[in-house]
Formats: structure tokens, sequence, C-alpha cells
């Protein structure tokens, strides 16, 4: 198999690189009803299998899950999910030739061998649908020329995706038609009612294409996501205690700190996360993240040249072939870490502190967002996915490490997040190492100690400006305001 | 405990909207403390002091003590939310079913005798292997009691302590307290007068974040008073009307209701009950009854559809046969619900006018525009729940009480052609109390909606309901 996207002239890749647009609400009136009365297949009953299974049954539509015999034999816990749950549970050879529509929401890293094995099995004239295009986009995936083939991917976790909907609401969602399978021309109708099915038509929908979605989620899940977290995580960590900073004091503050402060990135973008430091604070932050941007910026290129040319994935399939020698020993290399070792301390930190001891967190963030943001948009990848593939899901793994920390996110974020987050890591800890060497406690760990919190008002007026004129910062306002438009309503 | 608990001239702030004022009041060895008062009024708020909550802004508060062990709606609430916290689903991929309970009853056991011998008493000794995800609010409740007896607090602070318990559990707690009152200090916050116990030496009523008086219950004079305090007439209400033409579609009135045929719900370790029928007809009231865990919760749900097991139960439901392809939002259109499951889902940002609004749409959240006949309708109810100058206030900032009420309205407000009221008096005091049983007799009076309550009071009767089912708990 042959990497897709490489095989497409110039102007069908740019012109697939720049699919994305928010779809209008009204373009969902008819909510699921295309799907009503088809049968329904999904394989794999993990937390966004049977959280989506759930919410389409819930929907009106006819939804079976197909489990292998081994895992229905012994009971394993995804025969229990669905079964529990009420749901029909076959083999793939019982359930997949009856299907209209068979929804893969297995992990990336099974979806040769799940494909592979799935569409001899499809009924003809049925549909395929993918949560994220990689087998498609980076392994060549070719599938049956009478299969449609599309994506549909909730921009939030399973256990959300159910939340929302039990409220009357929903997560916001992408979908997208490989234009190769679309036989019938009917893998839109089929996307749309999927995405309504969910819920996702209240949140708002994105239309992207499967290259799109493919290449600026590696592009955001390698570099500010998992990437900058974990490199600032270790840097962070490793200076407080060269500071003498007390060591459950730091670990707390690292591990809980990048998801309090995405809070705040979450409901107001960077400008907000910026508004919560002090006068004084938010100019420090300002200045370090431009010179962390300069510093990293060809990192960032690297990785987006790499990703375009499909040297990334490359790479990372040889590792999948080598039995994952390199991610194994990077994943047993993290875990050994001193931040990883050290346990947080009980003692609470009120949630201001955070950003007050925390500014060159603040300033990393800033730094990596809006890099990310950058680079893929200077690639053509359109704001709005850009948009989701850094700002949006950066909170969502912060929570990953307040829970558990680097290695658990790493062994449980996707293969694809964490291979690159490793590469980024690896990189980026030699680049910033002589910034690291000015870096104080002022920063990180202990907060500024001035006795006058002034400021020069041209300065902040400047920084205030550059801030909030930022492209992420308009383009996150608008997809903010369509999200929340009617939950706001407090 | 030793030493007196003296509040003197305190203020105690809890959040922006609610504080404690100019709290005078002396606990001494061997009192036994009943507080009472209207909800809102800070029993609960005064109840977590005694554990160390709040911010003391005036005045002192002096000799807490260390070990209090409280059981409350928010130490409720608080291990809910840890559990939900816990959930690492999204990270592992994995269905998190909860921890074990017998893992949270260890983690602060200090008497592993007692434990055991509490759980044998509560009758949940059969299912600490079971996940918190799993248990019953009845059970979760009694989880909670075992934890505190069983840590060996030097104080006890129960806020309701038979809320939520079946009749079979309430004599149980009731005979355990009197026992521990001998020689450990209690404070109960208790909602209404018929469930005051014997035991209990002195009262503390509230009224809007005073202590409004104290009471010897050896003064029969005083309780005399304290007791027309309680049993104030229920003002002739007016139920606000439907919205003309925004109901759902009507129902065909020669179908049942509710039409459930031999259903069951299980789990791979557990049955919850099985071989069930139940048929409603339009305008039949029915009292369903039963023990903590004996299904009652899952039975409900069932035909609410908020049970994923509806689906492979013959259930006809509001002119629907589930799992016809009809939607979820089909079904909720025609039903109006209350429960304490729904109460801690209700976890969103929103006004307490919108709470009531969003009734309309059968959402938790508002996510759309509300029309202005919706938001007059609204008013309506805030007035008739004595919360209108709360109209605009954070719901998440009211008493426990007090939210109950808005998601009563919010169950009546669209007038819908099934209403389910699961404990509805939860956790309300007296008056609160007879104004929702007077709303619901006024409801069961009209026709256009037939009425599902669920209680363990038997003083909780109804003029109106004639229907009984009773769960006997096949566990």
């Amino acid at each position: 198999m042959a990497n897709y996207f490489n095989t497409l002239p110039l102007r069908e890749q740019l012109a697939q690189l720049g699919k994305c647009e928010f779809m209008d609400p009204a373009e969902f009136t008819d909510g699921a009803t295309y799907l009503a009365g088809k049968k329904l297949v999904i394989i794999g009953c993990g937390s966004q299998g049977l959280n989506q299974g759930l919410n389409l049954r819930d929907s009106g539509l006819d939804v079976s899950y197909a489990l292998r015999e081994a895992a229905i034999r012994d009971q394993r816990q995804s025969w229990k999910n669905a079964t529990e749950n009420g749901f029909t549970v076959g083999t793939p050879e019982e359930l997949i030739p009856q299907a209209d529509l068979v929804l893969n929401l297995t992990p990336d890293k099974q979806h040769s061998a799940v494909v592979t094995e799935t569409v001899p099995l499809m009924k003809k004239n049925s549909c395929l649908a993918y949560s994220h295009g990689f087998n498609i986009v980076e392994e060549g995936m070719q599938v049956r020329d009478d299969i449609t083939v599309i994506m549909v991917a909730p921009k939030c976790p399973g256990t959300e995706v159910r939340e929302e909907y039990k409220r009357g609401f929903g997560v916001p969602t992408l979908i997208a038609v490989h234009e190769d399978n679309d036989p019938r021309g009917e893998g839109l109708a089929i996307a749309k009612a999927y995405a309504a099915g969910t819920g996702g038509h209240k949140a708002g929908v994105l239309m992207s294409s499967f290259i799109a979605e493919v290449k600026s989620d590696l592009m955001g899940e390698q570099t500010i996501l998992c990437g900058m977290l974990q490199t600032g995580s270790l840097l962070c960590f490793d200076k407080m205690i060269e500071m003498n900073v007390e060591p459950g004091y730091a670990a707390k503050l690292v591990q809980i700190g990048w998801e309090t402060i995405t809070e705040a990135l979450k409901h107001g973008g960077i400008t907000n996360m910026m508004d919560r430091l002090s006068n004084p604070a938010k100019l420090k932050a300002f200045d370090l993240a431009e010179e962390l941007k300069t510093i990293m910026r060809p990192l960032y290129n690297k990785h987006m040249d790499d990703i375009m040319a499909g040297d990334f994935s490359e790479g990372m399939m040889e590792d999948w072939a080598n039995d994952d020698a390199k991610l194994l020993a990077w994943r047993k290399e993290t875990g050994e870490t001193a931040f990883e070792t050290t346990p947080a301390s009980d003692q609470e930190i009120p949630e201001q502190e955070y950003f007050d001891h925390g500014i060159l967190m603040v300033a990393m963030v800033k730094a990596g967002v809006e890099l990310a943001f950058e680079t893929m948009t200077a690639a053509g990848i359109k704001e709005e996915s850009a948009y989701y593939e850094s700002l949006h899901e950066t909170p969502l793994i912060a929570n990953t490490i307040a829970r558990k920390k680097l290695f658990e996110m790493n062994s449980t974020i996707s293969d694809t997040a964490e291979y690159g987050c490793y590469l980024y890591n690896h990189a980026c800890l030699p680049l910033l190492s002589d910034f690291m060497s000015r870096i104080n406690t002022d920063v990180i760990g202990r907060g500024l100690d001035l006795d006058d919190d002034g400021v020069d008002n041209q300065l902040l007026i400047e920084a205030n400006r550059a801030i909030r004129s930022h492209p992420v910062e308009a383009i996150g306002q608008t997809l903010r305001g369509y999200m929340s438009a009617m939950k706001k309503i407090t | 405990m030793l030493n007196n608990i003296i509040f003197d001239r305190a203020c105690i702030q809890f959040n922006e909207s609610f504080s404690l004022r100019e709290i005078d009041w002396v606990i001494e060895p061997g009192q036994v403390w009943a507080i009472m008062g209207a909800s809102g009024s800070g029993k609960s708020a005064l109840a977590a002091a005694l554990a160390g909550a709040g911010r003391v802004t005036a005045g002192t508060l002096r000799g807490l003590v260390a070990d209090t062990g409280v059981v409350s709606l928010e130490s409720q609430a608080a291990l809910i939310e840890r559990e939900r916290l816990r959930d690492d689903s999204d990270i592992t991929d994995r269905i998190n079913e909860g921890t074990p309970a017998r893992e949270i009853l260890d983690e602060v056991c200090a008497n592993a005798k007692l434990q055991s011998r509490l759980t044998r008493l509560f009758g949940i000794d059969s299912l600490l292997d079971r996940g918190f995800g799993k248990l019953s609010t009845g059970e979760t409740r009694k989880l909670l009691f075992i934890r505190a007896l069983a840590s060996k607090p030097d104080m006890l602070v129960i806020d309701g302590p038979f809320e939520g318990l079946d009749a079979r559990t309430v004599p149980v707690i009731s005979e355990l307290l009197r026992n521990l009152a001998n020689d450990l200090p209690m404070v109960l916050v208790i909602n209404r007068l018929d469930e005051l116990p014997e035991f209990v030496s002195h009262i503390a009523l509230l009224e809007k974040g005073r202590i409004k008086t104290t009471v010897n219950s050896s003064d029969t004079t005083a309780m005399a008073a304290l007791s027309q305090l309680f049993h104030l007439q229920t003002a002739d209400i007016q139920i606000p009307a439907a919205i003309p033409g925004e109901s759902a579609p009507p129902l065909d009135c020669n179908k049942p209701l509710v039409n459930i045929r031999n259903a069951s719900v299980r789990y791979t370790d557990n049955l919850v009950f099985e071989n069930l029928n139940w048929r409603i007809e339009p305008g039949q009231h029915w009292q369903l009854t039963g023990p903590n865990g004996s299904g009652k919760t899952s039975l409900l749900n069932l035909v609410t559809g908020d049970h994923p097991q509806c689906y492979v139960n013959d259930i006809f439901v509001c002119g629907h046969q589930r799992g016809s392809g009809e939607s979820i939002w089909d079904i909720k259109q025609h039903i109006g619900y209350v429960s304490s499951a729904l109460h801690w889902d209700y976890r969103v940002s929103i006004s307490c006018k919108n709470v009531i609004i969003s009734g309309f749409y059968d959402s938790i959240g508002l996510y759309a525009k509300a029309t202005d006949l919706q938001q007059e309708i609204a008013v309506q109810w805030l007035e008739i729940l004595g919360l209108q100058a709360r109209a605009g206030q954070p719901f998440n900032q009211l008493s426990h009480g007090d939210q109950h009420l808005l998601l009563i309205a919010r169950a009546m407000v669209k007038h819908p052609h099934l209403l389910i009221l699961d404990e509805p008096c939860f956790g309300l005091d007296d008056l609160s109390r007879q104004l929702v049983l007077a709303l619901i007799e006024k409801i069961c009076g009209g026709s256009e909606t037939t009425v599902i309550y669920v209680n363990h009071h038997a003083q909780d009767q109804i003029n109106g309901i004639n229907n009984y089912l009773t769960l006997d708990g096949a566990t």
C-alpha cells in the first residue's frame, strides 16, 4: 500500500488540505432519518464505540456490535459492555454481511488488519465509516469500489459524547467523505445522519476531508498537544528541583497546572489565559513566548514537512513492523524521569497560584498553540482545522496528565500521537537547554516577587494587541461562539 | 468531645450568595442537637460548619472536633463527583464501573468489626464487591453511613438521617443512633417534625442564615409552638397553564400509556428483577414502593428510556413500542421526570429561571432561545416556589432543597402526559413538602397528566393515587 496523499497531484493535495467549513445547522433538519431502518454494525466496544452506539440507538437507529469470537466466548469486557447495555452482539461473520453501515471504532493501529478482514464480508453497496483517516491517507488502504467510505469524528472523549447527548446537546464533530469511494454520491448524506445520530449537529459540524483531518491531527498531537506538554513538564519540573523548590509541590504544580491553565484557554482562548496573569506576569509570559517561538519554529516546520511528505508515517510504520522497539524504549524512558517518579503532594494549591507560579507554563502553551496553528495554516490547512487540532484539544490532553501524568498519557493516547510526541520531545529538549539555563523560579515555582505591580502602558497595550489579534483568536472566537451560542443562555 | 463547641457571633461565608450570620450557639457534651428550618435557611451550612466548612469572617468559632463523621447530601455528592473524576474510561478505553463498595469503606475504616456488623445490619453485605456506579441512591447513602460510623469519629454530623432510606432501614438507623447518642456527640439536620427522634435534647431553628431560636425538647410549650410553625396552611395554589400548541402530540387514549410485559433487568453478576408486568392506563395514577436496591429507579428508567436495557424488553410507552425506530426525544416529550439521579446529573452552569424553562425542551441546560410565553410561565412557577428573587441566580448556588423544588417545577412545566416523581420530597422541609404534595394532588385531580409517584414515607399519601406497585427486591 502506498501513501495516498503522495499519489495525488499538487492541485488536488492543496484542494483537499484546504477543506474545512462550518456547516449551517439548517443542513441537519432531517436529523438521522437517512439511516432510519438501516443496519449499523460497530466494530470496537471501548469508550468511543460504546458511547457512540448508545447515542445512535437513542436516536432511533438499529445498532449492533461485531466482536471477535474469543471476546464473546470468554465474555470479555467488550462483550459485557455491549450486552449489559442491551445490544445485539455477534461475530463479524454473523453481523457484517447484513450491515448497511459498518463503523470502525478500533484504535488506529488495528485499522489495517480490521479493515482487511471486514471489507470482504461487507455486502455490496454498503458504507464503511472511520473516525480517523490515517489508514486511508497514510497507509493507503484501498477499499472495494462499491463501498462508500466516510469519516465522522466527534472532537471529544467518548464519555463526553454521551453526557452531552443525554443533556440534549452534543459535541463538535468533524465529517468527511473519501471522494475515491463515493460511488453513489450518498457519502455526505450518510455522514450527516451519523453525526446527527450522535448529537453532534447541535454543537456544530465541520465538513472536512480525510487528508485535512489526518495531516492536521498528526501535526497537532505531536507538537503542541502531547509533545509540548511532555517537554514542558520535564523541563519545568527539573528546573524547580534544581532551584530547591519542594519536589512534591513542583510535581503538583506541573501535573495539575496544565489542566488549570488550559481550562482558561478552553473558555476564552489565549487572550483569557493570558488575562489570568497580573500585568507584569503577562508581559513576562509574552516575552518568554516570543523567545520560545523563535527557537522552536524550525522544529515545528520540520514536523509539518515530515508529515506532509509522509516521512513521519513511514518511520513510524517501520517501528510498528519492528515490534514497536523505539516506541517501547521511549515509553520506558519517560516512565523513569524524575517528574514521573515524584509523587505530587497533597497540599492544596489555589487555582490562581497555578497561573502566578507557572508563568513559564503559560508561555509554553501560548507559544506551542500559536506555532502549531501558524505552521498548519502556512501548509495549506484551513484555520478551522488548525484551531481544533491545536487550541481546542490542548485541554483534553492536559486533563490526561492531571489524572495520570506522562507515562499514562503516552500509553493511552493513540500510538501515532505517542510516537510523534517522543520525536518532538527528543528534538525539543536540547533545543531549549540554553533557554532554560537562563530561567529562574520567578517564572516557574515561586512567582514574581515585586513590590510594585506597575507596568508601562505602551508595552501593555502592544502586548494585548498582539495577543488579541493573533489569527487563532479570531477563528477561536467564531468557533467557540457557534459551539456555545445556545449553551450560554444562562 | 470533652469541651463545648462555641459559636460566638460567628459569621460564616460559604459562597458568594450565602453566609450564616451572627450565630450564637453552644453545644455541650452530652447534648444531641437537631437543626431545623425552611429550605434555604442554612441548615446544611450550619451542619457543614461543624465539620470545618466555610470561612469565618467575623466573630469566633471554637472547639470544633477534629474527627467529625459526616453524612450529608454534600458528602454523597462529593463521592459521586470523585467517582466521576476517577472514571478513566476515556483514557484506558475500558468502561469503568466505579470503585468497589468495599474499597470505599476501607479507605477510612478504623474499626473493621463494627464495619462488617453495620454492613450486615444495613443489608448491604452482599453488595460489597459491586462497583459504586452500580449502587442505587439509597445504597450509596447507607455506604456513607457505615463509612462515617466505622471511622470512629469523635462527633457525628448527619444531614437528613432518614433521607432516601427505605421503611425497613429507617428503624434500624433510628435505633442505632439512639444507642450511639449516649456517648457520641451528635448533631442532626431534620427536615420534618415527624422525623424528629425522641432522643434529641435540643433544637436549633434557623431562618435566613440566622438561628431564630433554640428549644429544649423537654419544654412542651416551646415544642407545641414549633409544631405549629411547621404546619402552616399551604396557600391555595394555581398551577401555571400549559402553552397551547406547544405540548407533545396527543396520544391515543384507548391505548395504555405504559405497558411493560415480562420485563427483566440484569447484569452479568446481578439480577435486579424479572417477569415484571406493569400496565398504566391514561389517568390511572400509581404509587411505586420497595426497599433500596429493589430496582425502582431501574424500572422507571425503563419507562423514560434512560435505562439501556429498555431496548431488550417488551415496552410500550407513550405511543411507541420501544426499539421500533423512535428516538429518545420522541418519548421524553411526553414525560416530566424528577429524581435524585437527575439532580446529580444537573451539573451545568444555568440560572434558576432557565432550569424551569429547560423542562419545555427535556434538556439538562438550555440550548434554545426561550419564547416570551415560556419565560412568563417560568416566572409564575418561581412565584409559587417563593423563589422569584432568585430567578437570575446560578442554580448551583441554591440550597439542595431549593434546587429540588426547581427541578419539580421543571418536570411539571409542560403539563406532560406522564409525570414521574421519584422521591420528590427527598431533602425537603415540611413547608416545601406540603407545597409539593399539594401540587401533585392538583395535578392528579386534573385530566391531562398521569402520575407515577415513588416514596418511602407512608405519611406522604396523595389523594387520587389508588394503584400501588411494590417491588420486593429480588436480590
